[in-house]
């Protein structure tokens, strides 16, 4: 188990920080299909009002530590709520 | 293919939002009941693995990127139940915190990637799983192009009932693009999986001895 968690967390932060060098800024499959068939502008853009939209922590001007800083925030979240989840999931279990 | 706010119509998205509270409710029950213990510090290791694995785009065709989902990955190591709270936890922190997916849509993003991907993505292993090694990598493979292909089934469905376009070439479009994307999906699924199962055999769910 502890051979697992080293390999996982290993390759998430891998990603965080190498990411961006394979990283496409082309539309994703939903955003090209919506461009093609003419829908795209129904999307509700907006501006941004959160300070990592678009997986840029906006306060850093330059891409490439804002997108690791961004993912770093993300990482450390979903952690979090894995920790939570995981005493939820103990204390179903003993009522 | 998370969908942004203002391409579903009213009655689509809300009625998601309205299905998507109690599917959760039920798996995060069902989690408590039947989660293996051991795996407890797993939740928090493979969610920020799948949120950072779904940050990365990737070129696929030129002019498309795509990026992993993680539906089957999450299924076969945290059982799909866990997989399902987890993928749907990532959702929220993707429409929150970074504007990705909207928020009145993440109902349909919930149903769509967390529900239906995860359980599509478990059925190949959880059918085949115990006919060996090889097996298992084919199992694998597909459970992440099935589970692709089925949210994009339903996102198509609920953008045609939306009328953002006619049904027809929006089903082809968004089938056609994601069985190429399913393939890169499948591929990282049965790689990641592979890793973990050379480090531990009875790892990767459903254990081929159960």
């Amino acid at each position: 188990m502890k051979r697992i968690i080293l390999l996982l967390a290993g390759l998430t932060l891998t990603l965080v920080l190498l990411g961006v060098l394979v990283a496409s800024s082309s539309p994703d499959g939903l955003e090209s299909v919506a461009e093609a068939l003419g829908f795209a502008g129904l999307a509700s853009e907006g501006e941004a009002w959160s300070p990592f939209a678009d997986y840029q922590f906006r306060p850093i001007n330059s891409p490439w530590p804002a997108q690791v800083a961004a993912g770093l925030v993300g990482v450390a979240l979903m952690y979090g709520f894995g920790v939570l989840f995981g005493r939820l999931v103990r204390r179903g279990r003993r009522s | 293919m998370h969908i942004p706010d203002g391409f579903l119509s009213t009655p689509v998205w809300a009625a998601l939002d309205l299905a998507a509270v109690p599917s959760v409710g039920y798996f995060v029950r069902r989690t408590q009941q039947r989660f293996d213990d051991a795996r407890i510090p797993l939740l928090g290791v493979l969610g920020s693995f799948v949120f950072a694995a779904q940050m990365i785009n990737f070129p696929i065709v030129a002019g498309t990127s795509g990026h992993l989902i993680g539906g089957a990955l999450l299924a076969l190591t945290l059982g799909p139940s866990a997989a399902t709270v987890v993928m749907t936890a990532i959702l929220f922190v993707q429409a929150l915190v970074f504007q990705d997916g909207g928020l009145l849509a993440l109902g349909a993003n919930v149903i769509n990637m967390a529900v239906l991907g995860v359980w599509v993505g478990y059925l190949p292993m959880k059918v085949f799983g115990h006919l060996g090694r090889r097996a298992r990598s084919v199992a694998a493979f597909a459970g992440g192009w099935l589970s692709l292909m089925a949210a994009a089934v339903f996102a198509a469905t609920q953008l045609s009932l939306s009328s953002v376009a006619p049904a027809g070439p929006l089903f082809a479009s968004m089938l056609g693009i994601h069985a190429l994307t399913g393939i890169a999906e499948g591929l990282i699924t049965a790689v990641t999986l592979g890793a973990i199962e050379r480090l531990n055999p009875a790892f990767v769910l459903p254990a081929e001895a159960a």
